[in-house]
């Protein structure tokens, strides 16, 4: 009966080995990428006799893990997308909450500002007005520079993100790497048989490494597995790992840029990567950050030149022509670390209403120069050494060499140095610098109105301009007015006509003449000397909060910061959405994969009470084989 | 579908979180009463907000504004009333002293009563407000605008008309320079002045004039003549250029008309009398009484001294009359604005109000669906709480 007691024998050692697998799988129900493992049995060879073959028992085949490829490989990909998005989300819904709180976002600024620019228009001669609006102005400014500097907080926490994700990415690499080696050589030593824990080891490395940056992966025939990241940049090549490194940007100490380790130069890949931690903080950088400090730095651009050109067209409380009130935006160059020539490139603003929100990348190939626009791809090329771009106007000068390159940002740090010129109340250019008025000896109703400067050039006047009405001005019965102190007459007016108002330019000077003048009558501008109590500037500039100046003469200030905030606020919202639907997907992916590879403790449970069974029965088999055996040696022993 | 354990476990405790992610969200509205606590909850919502808020604020300053150009039209109208006050004192002693029974003596007296109207006058004229601006001085707010010189009161302000913003698109003025409210008066009855020749001999006096659509601006003279005692006095008015446009004979009480104008003169016209008639000169207020003044103080006695200060009261009261209409115009003119400060107040409120309630329906939440929702959400989480303690405690081992 020594069958018996082999067959008996095989399925208690067979069934020990599934009782420790369920017991393998019940212990590491909570370990995370585990796949539950079964044990596949399979009949012993069978041994020939002459009334046929009888089977000698059974043997452990092979254990294996319940596993689907394509269900973890989408998990892999779902991993990287949700955490893509969320960390975009994160990172969006912070510059959002930003740019709306109250206490840093631009729109109470400016609100209070303009508020205090009415008080003074309403009591212009007054001093404390002024002081109070110097405060509101400093105090705009200042938000300027917070939410700046929030951001560029935000950019360092970026590269600091940047740097982290690289060695992570690393250190997951060489695990996969050493992993790799380690399946092979398991596999081979096995004699084929899968080693499912180190499989389930490398996949979850695989899967943290997915969430870290988006991966392709391919599997080699010896079992190991290749994994390529961007657009094909071998990361890990069988045992071997490659390197991802971080190195300075080459315009920007403060930001970081992501290559290859090993190769010649410093290639930036960033625009390759995507998905993942690292692929969000370098979309987010890119196409988030960067855009809201450009777009912040432009309205503040857009606010001290408008605001400055209407200022210096007024008088301040000394009688002086105000200046600057906001200092005046000044475009950043930034040369490359790798520049080998001596050129010098300088940027000056030349059109505020032209300006966009665009980064310019100059480079010199060895006879021409090529200026990119960073944001739509534009080029332009040309032998320099002026260009012209979108208001601003490039300068180069000195000898470059070729590979020499230049980053021009007209806007980027137009928040961060946005500031207030003014610093004397007395400064501030309420007046206007020139006023009007009839003759004393006047008999008709001849009227000057809305005089404006269009110019300041001439100003203050070297002495009063004189209309003096004349019948015969332009010829004999052409009338008008005859012009002294000033080039530009005579002015035809024809009172039969144009007592209702006609607008009238005269040097830098506009203003409407009405009314019907006697011969002789005369109309006088003058230096409006001593003018403490005139607000027409103010006004002027109090009307600078709704005008439609921005964006080409579309948006106001308030409207292009709102714009500002809307768009934020969508990519936060497109963010946060996509997170929310890859976190679902995902979910869905992990249940899906679950389903095949998870462990679940009822049926482990059910195995145990199967296996268990079998055991005992595989147990009463050899007592049942011993108690024959017994039978016989009894039988025997008389 | 089969399930694995750890994803059980794993699906009730994210849901649990799901639930209290929500719950905290509607608990957080509820808090701060707004539904769009971040642009990114309403992106729409955010930017109306912006300009909601900013919209609010600007009509918050116009009706501060409008309230500030309140008062100084206010001061002004009280200016005004008092000037007005003046004039029509100087006005009735200008008709007592015109009186046939007054002497040259009584005459001074008026005269050193008018002297201090007069310098009441310019007192008024040069008004500070609550600043210290002067309240007439155009842009030159600083500048004391009216100051005696000789005989004369000179203006050394300027045309500057002040205005306040008080709605959007709607500045409004609120000062008036002193020289369109002193200075600026037509003299005479507006259109043209008649002025008596210093050397008249005669008892002629202007007893009304008026002009016509068709008067044609220029100086004229009418002259009288009668070359003796028995010949009929005879008019000849002439014209700038001494082209004769008008003559005939006089007579007291009846019309000389040329030319659009029409003057009447009474009394008798000695031979050679003349009278100047100009296109009516600007002339200030100051002056008007200070003319009046001058000539009471210069009075004789006599027919043609009489006559002569009847013709400079006539001319003065002409020229006060002008004064009185140009402040009752320029009082009717504040009084217009100060409505107009009303009616735009009412209806910068009607907007506020109307702001209010949409910023209110576009930021605020409803709290009544927010409260049910709070409870939903409760429920829902209390039942995900219970469900997943219930599920839990299931497993086959509980029986081995």
């Amino acid at each position: 009966m020594a069958d018996l007691l082999n067959i008996g024998t095989s399925a208690l050692l067979s069934l020990q080995r599934a009782l420790s697998t369920t017991g393998q799988n019940i212990a590491n129900v909570n370990t995370a990428g585990y796949s539950r493992q079964r044990v596949n049995f399979a009949t012993l060879p069978p041994e020939a006799t002459g009334a046929g073959f009888l089977g000698t028992g059974v043997k452990v085949d092979s254990i294996t893990r319940s596993y689907d490829q394509f269900l973890a490989q989408d998990v892999r990909s779902r991993s990287s997308s949700s955490a893509g998005f969320s960390t975009l989300s994160s990172l969006t819904s912070r510059i959002d909450s930003l740019l709306a709180d109250p206490s840093v976002g631009i729109a109470p600024g400016i609100e209070s500002f303009f508020g205090a620019l009415q008080d003074v228009a309403n009591n212009p001669g007054s001093i404390p007005e002024r002081k109070v609006l110097l405060g509101e102005a400093n105090e705009l400014a200042g938000r300027f520079q917070t939410l700046d500097a929030q951001l560029r907080g935000l950019n360092s926490e970026v590269s600091q993100r940047i740097t982290t994700t690289v060695s992570d990415i690393n250190a997951l690499a060489s695990n996969i790497a050493s992993l790799n080696e380690q399946v092979v050589r398991a596999t081979t030593q096995s004699g084929g048989q899968p080693p499912n824990d180190l499989l389930d080891a490398r996949d979850q490395a695989i899967n943290r490494l997915a969430e870290k940056v988006g991966v392709t992966t391919v599997t080699q025939d010896d079992g190991a597995v290749n994994v390529l990241v961007g657009n094909g940049q071998a990361l890990v090549v069988g045992f071997t790992a490659s390197q991802l490194q971080t190195f300075r940007d080459p315009f920007d100490a403060t930001r970081v840029n992501v290559g290859i380790a090993g190769l010649a130069s410093s290639t930036d890949i960033g625009r390759f990567l995507s998905g993942g931690e690292l692929g969000a903080a370098l979309s987010f950088r890119g196409g988030v950050l960067d855009s809201t400090r450009n777009e912040l730095g432009l309205l503040a651009a857009g606010i001290a030149a408008t605001f400055n050109a209407q200022h210096s067209e007024g008088m301040d409380l000394n009688g002086q022509l105000g200046g600057n009130f906001f200092r005046p935006l000044q475009p950043a160059v930034s040369g490359s670390t790798g520049n080998t020539g001596s050129a010098t490139v300088t940027a000056a603003l030349a059109d505020v209403g032209q300006l966009t929100g665009a980064d310019y990348r100059l480079s010199f190939d060895g006879s021409q120069w090529t200026l990119r626009n960073q944001q739509t791809g534009a080029t332009q090329t040309g032998a320099g050494p002026a260009f012209s771009i979108d208001g601003v106007d490039i300068n180069i000068s000195g000898t470059p060499a070729a590979g020499d390159s230049f980053l021009v940002q007209p806007v980027a740090q137009g928040a961060n140095l946005f500031a207030v010129e003014l610093t004397n109340a007395a400064a501030f250019a309420a007046a206007s610098p020139v006023r009007s008025s009839t003759g004393s000896a006047n008999l008709g109703d001849a009227r000057l109105s809305s005089l404006a400067v269009d110019s300041v050039a001439g100003l203050p006047l070297a002495g009063a301009i004189t209309l003096t009405f004349n019948p015969d001005a332009l010829g004999p019965g052409v009338p008008g007015y005859d012009v002294a102190g000033s080039a530009g007459g005579p002015i035809a007016y024809d009172p039969a006509t144009d007592s209702g108002g006609l607008a009238v330019t005269l040097g830098g000077l506009s203003f409407e003449l009405a009314g019907t003048p006697a011969a002789g009558d005369t109309l006088s501008i003058a230096n409006n000397t001593d003018g403490s109590g005139d607000n027409r500037n103010a006004l002027a500039l109090g009307a600078l909060q709704t005008a439609p100046i921005l964006d080409g003469g579309t948006a106001s200030y308030q409207d292009s910061y709102a714009g500002l905030v809307a768009d934020v606020a969508v990519r936060s919202r497109q963010a946060s959405a996509a997170a929310d639907a890859e976190g679902t997907l995902l979910q869905q992916a992990i249940s899906a994969r679950d389903s095949v590879q998870g462990v679940n403790l009822d049926e482990e449970a059910a195995d145990l009470l199967r296996f268990q069974q079998a055991y005992q029965a595989a147990a009463q088999v050899i007592s049942v084989a011993d108690t024959v055996f017994q039978t016989l040696l009894d039988a025997t022993r008389r | 579908m089969r399930l694995s354990t750890a994803q059980i476990f794993q699906q009730g405790i994210s849901n649990i979180l799901n639930q209290q992610a929500q719950l905290q969200k509607t608990q957080q509205q509820l808090a701060s009463g707004l539904r769009v606590t971040t642009p990114a909850d309403d992106p729409i919502a955010a930017v109306q907000i912006l300009d909601l808020t900013e919209d609010l604020q600007q009509l918050d300053q116009f009706q501060r504004n409008a309230n500030l150009a309140e008062g100084q039209i206010a001061l002004a109208d009280t200016v005004l009333q008092d000037v007005t006050d003046v004039l029509q004192r100087v006005r009735e002693l200008t008709v007592q002293a015109n009186n046939a029974t007054q002497t040259p003596e009584t005459r001074r007296a008026i005269a050193t009563e008018m002297e201090g109207r007069l310098d009441e006058l310019v007192s008024l004229a040069n008004t500070r407000d609550a600043n210290g601006e002067f309240v007439f001085a155009g842009f030159q707010a600083q500048t004391q605008p009216f100051s005696r010189s000789g005989g004369q009161v000179l203006y050394n302000g300027d045309e500057g008309q002040r205005f306040l913003q008080v709605a959007p698109n709607t500045q409004l003025a609120v000062r008036d320079s002193g020289r369109a409210v002193f200075m600026d008066i037509p003299a005479g009855n507006g259109r043209f002045d008649i002025r008596a020749d210093a050397g008249n001999a005669g008892t002629a006096i202007v007893d009304a004039s008026s002009a016509a659509a068709n008067y044609q601006r220029d100086t004229y003279t009418i002259s009288f003549s009668q070359p003796t005692p028995a010949d009929p006095v005879t008019f000849t008015v002439t014209d700038s250029s001494a082209a004769v446009v008008a003559s005939g004979p006089y007579q007291s009480g009846a019309s000389i008309s040329f030319n659009g104008a029409s003057v009447t003169f009474e009394g008798a016209p000695a031979d050679g009398d003349s009278f100047t008639v100009p296109a009516a000169p600007r002339q200030d207020v100051f002056s008007s009484v200070q003319n009046i003044i001058d000539s009471l103080k210069s009075s004789t006695t006599g027919p043609a001294a009489s006559a002569s200060v009847n013709n400079a009261m006539a001319s003065g009261l002409a020229n006060l009359d002008q004064a009185l209409g140009r402040m009752l115009e320029q009082q009717a003119d504040l009084g217009v604005r100060l409505n107009r400060i009303d009616s735009l107040r009412e209806s910068n409120d009607a907007f506020t109000l109307q702001l209010q309630e949409t910023l209110s329906e576009v930021r605020d939440l409803d709290v009544t669906e927010a409260i049910s929702r709070l409870n939903l959400q409760l429920v829902a989480l209390q039942a995900a709480q219970q469900s997943y303690v219930r599920i839990q405690g299931l497993s086959l081992f509980n029986f081995l």
